[in-house]
């Protein structure tokens, strides 16, 4: 009996290990995708939205032919916008659900020991639709696993270096609020700054909800600026800034995309910053992002309009994609595998249904093929990150206006310069 | 660039120091820690904008950005503001004190008193920045590298008359030592026959007032919201406890230190670490001199 046993045991590894290479592409249906979200807590809100575009992107995958022809399945987990119950969700869905890939998360907060503890460790493949903080891609801890569909702040000090180079400014102080947002920012502009022409003379970090910041300006002043470059919110910023005219500091102040809000205009002053300008991302347009927001108002019955809608379509759409193009679903072929969902000289592929039949039956022909999405063109850099444009803005009589924008392909060549 | 620190930290320091003095005033006469204080900083700043929004700022006089309404409502805030502490007072504090609580519970009630009048604010005026007035400064080289407002100038020494005129009243009128007298031991004060509810009624108009002045300083340097007086909360405690408890002069070198603390760490080390340094500097003052300054040690006589 035992030998029996023994021999079926045998026999049932041959069986299983004969004909391995045909059977990687013979995967058990239905292909489940891990989704972790805030759908309760602080965050719920803006989450709403973001779980019916997954939504969205999950129906089109199905309609346009699924993974390797099976139907997929998105296991959808809360993690209340808090730290631990994230990564207990990520752990759930790898160990349990065994999902080869992971979307999520909203927070930086909660991605970020979700990518050290979970899907790091087990090489899953993790994309983002909404988590900023660049240590995720540049310390090390996602071993490559972890991308993201929204640019991160580089993108926007990139652009600020760029621009206050091209209206030749050339000593620029940096006064920056003390936090991972103003550290990160200030890290990339100075990366940026002296590459492209311009100078860094002053750094100044400084506290919010202080009274004044008299000696944080004056500080700033020491170094004889032709420019300031302010990083912060708008409360303190407006102190800031006041303070910094008055000591006689120069009208020409680069700010960041949180003083794009009338509440910083008005309290500065409209008359003066006419010489001030500011940047932000600037939302894509293009056949494919358009074709999104009609699937998306059909279905809902709502605009799309909102923080990381389009960023989540795209994030599952490119997992959608990858998984397809992968030779198997483990976690190193849909890592190498997402990077061929835009490749150079590739056929274009949009959004939709349609398109993603399209784009199954190209990847079966073995051809390559460049995804654009519904935030627009989605190539990830060497780190697992986007660019996306980004706008300048100024103040013209007492209104916020754009100024220029700068697109993809402008901040990509700009990237390049860079780095 | 020395020279420009040391201008900020006194300007920073005069208006910490009349915080301080309710601060300073509340410690030795009331006998607790009145976190509420601060929340009369920011109700001075508002009362004295609901003057200005009915009166207008006023058209620059002279240099500076303001006209005599804002002197006028800065007045009106005071008394209201003063009012508004005797209030407090009345409702909340004194049925403690009668009830001989611990000092503890006044320290608590007086965080919830903190919290109530702050979202009152909210309530009334919002979330958001107002001004007194959208002119902007621009400053003055009043000594080589020193530059100044015209409004920061006024306020200097706006703070420095008031507060030798508190001296004179404190050190020569009968309430002014009757305060002194219950700062000292407030049962010899009343046995000696001084009228304590007059005192502490004094004592919270007295701090009200100075602590709407503040506020309407505060204001001026350029914004007014809701935490604003709460962001000042450890700057006027450390000011009080280093100028020492119960001290008018203490509380003003107190206010003055903090400010300067703050402004001169800059040229050493990062702005990111500037809040820290008053805490530095009262630590190592009472390692030496527990009871601050100029403070009294407790039973010296």
């Amino acid at each position: 009996m035992k030998t029996t046993l023994g021999v079926a045991a045998a026999l049932a590894t041959i069986a299983l290990m004969g004909p391995a290479p045909a059977s990687a592409q013979q995967v058990s249906c239905p292909v489940k995708i891990g989704g972790i979200l805030p759908l309760t807590g602080s965050m719920a809100p803006i989450t709403k939205k973001i779980a019916e575009s997954a939504q969205l992107a999950l129906e089109h995958i199905n309609q346009g032919g699924g993974i390797k022809g099976c139907p997929v399945e998105l296991v959808l987990r809360d993690d209340q916008g808090q730290p631990t119950v994230g990564v207990d969700a990520a752990k759930y869905l790898v160990e349990v659900e065994r999902v080869p890939a992971i979307t999520g998360t909203i927070s930086s907060g909660v991605t970020g020991p979700i990518i050290s503890s979970v899907t790091g460790p087990s090489k899953i493949v993790q994309i983002s639709c909404c988590s900023t903080a660049s240590a995720f891609t540049l310390d090390g801890r996602s071993g490559g696993y972890f991308f993201r569909t929204l640019p991160t702040s580089k993108t926007q000090a990139f652009a600020t270096a760029s621009e206050i180079t091209r209206r030749g400014l050339k000593k620029t102080a940096i006064i920056y609020v003390n936090t991972d947002f103003g550290v990160d920012m200030t890290k990339f502009v100075k990366l940026a700054l002296p590459k492209l022409g311009g100078e860094i003379v002053a750094e100044v970090p400084y506290n919010d909800n202080q009274s004044s910041y008299r000696a944080e300006v004056t500080k700033a002043l020491a170094a004889k600026p032709e420019s300031l470059l302010l990083i912060g919110f708008p409360k303190d910023a407006v102190t800031i800034v006041r303070e910094w005219l008055s000591l006689g500091g120069p009208q020409q102040i680069a700010l960041n995309n949180s003083m794009r809000v009338m509440d910083f205009v008005n309290g500065v002053g409209p008359r003066f910053l006419n010489e001030s300008f500011g940047m932000d991302n600037a939302q894509v347009a293009g056949p494919t992002v358009d074709a999104f927001n009609q699937a998306f108002e059909a279905k809902y019955k709502t605009d799309s309009k909102g923080p990381g809608v389009h960023t989540q379509y795209d994030a599952l759409m490119v997992l959608g994609l990858a998984m397809n193009i992968a030779k198997d679903l483990t976690g190193p072929s849909i890592k190498d595998a997402v990077r061929q969902v835009h490749a150079a000289g590739g056929a274009q592929v949009g959004t939709g249904p349609e398109e993603f039949k399209k784009a199954i039956s190209l990847i079966k022909d073995g051809k390559p093929i460049k995804y654009f999405g519904a935030t627009g063109p989605i190539e990830f850099d060497a780190n697992g990150d986007v660019t996306g444009p980004a706008l300048v803005w100024k103040i013209k009589d007492g209104e916020i206006v754009t100024d220029r924008v700068i697109s993809i392909e402008e901040m990509q060549a700009l990237f390049k310069k860079v780095e | 660039m020395l020279g420009q620190a040391i201008a900020d930290g006194i300007l920073t320091g005069a208006i910490i120091a009349l915080g301080a003095i309710g601060v300073s005033f509340g410690l030795q006469i009331l006998r607790f820690a009145n976190f509420a204080h601060s929340e009369l900083v920011t109700w001075g700043a508002y009362l004295a904008l609901v003057f200005v929004t009915f009166a207008g700022p006023g058209t620059p006089t002279g240099p500076l950005s303001f006209g005599w309404q804002l002197i006028a409502a800065m007045v009106f805030a005071g008394v209201l503001t003063g009012v508004l502490a005797w209030v407090v007072d009345i409702l909340v504090f004194r049925r403690l004190r009668n009830s001989d609580a611990h000092p503890l519970s006044m320290v608590f009630a007086a965080f919830g008193v903190a919290l109530v009048m702050r979202h009152v604010v909210v309530l009334i005026w919002g979330h958001g920045s107002y001004f007194y007035t959208r002119e902007l400064q621009i400053a003055l080289e009043v000594l080589p590298g020193i530059r100044m407002l015209p409004d920061q100038i006024f306020i200097l020494g706006l703070t420095f008359v008031v507060v030798a005129a508190m001296h004179l009243y404190l050190t020569y009128s009968r309430t002014g030592m009757a305060m002194r007298a219950m700062a000292e031991s407030p049962s010899l004060a009343r046995v000696c026959g001084v009228q304590v509810e007059s005192v502490v009624r004094w004592t919270w108009f007295i701090s009200g007032g100075l602590a709407a002045m503040a506020g309407v300083f505060l204001g001026l340097t350029p914004q007014l919201h809701p935490e604003m007086g709460f962001n000042l909360l450890l700057a006027l405690f450390a000011a009080a406890i280093l100028g020492g408890a119960g001290s008018l002069i203490g509380a003003v070198v107190g206010g003055l230190l903090v400010g300067l603390a703050e402004n001169l760490s800059v040229l050493f080390i990062s702005p990111g670490y500037k809040t820290a340094m008053p805490f530095l500097v009262l630590l190592l003052v009472l390692f030496f001199r527990p009871q601050g300054l100029f403070g009294e040690k407790e039973g010296s006589r």
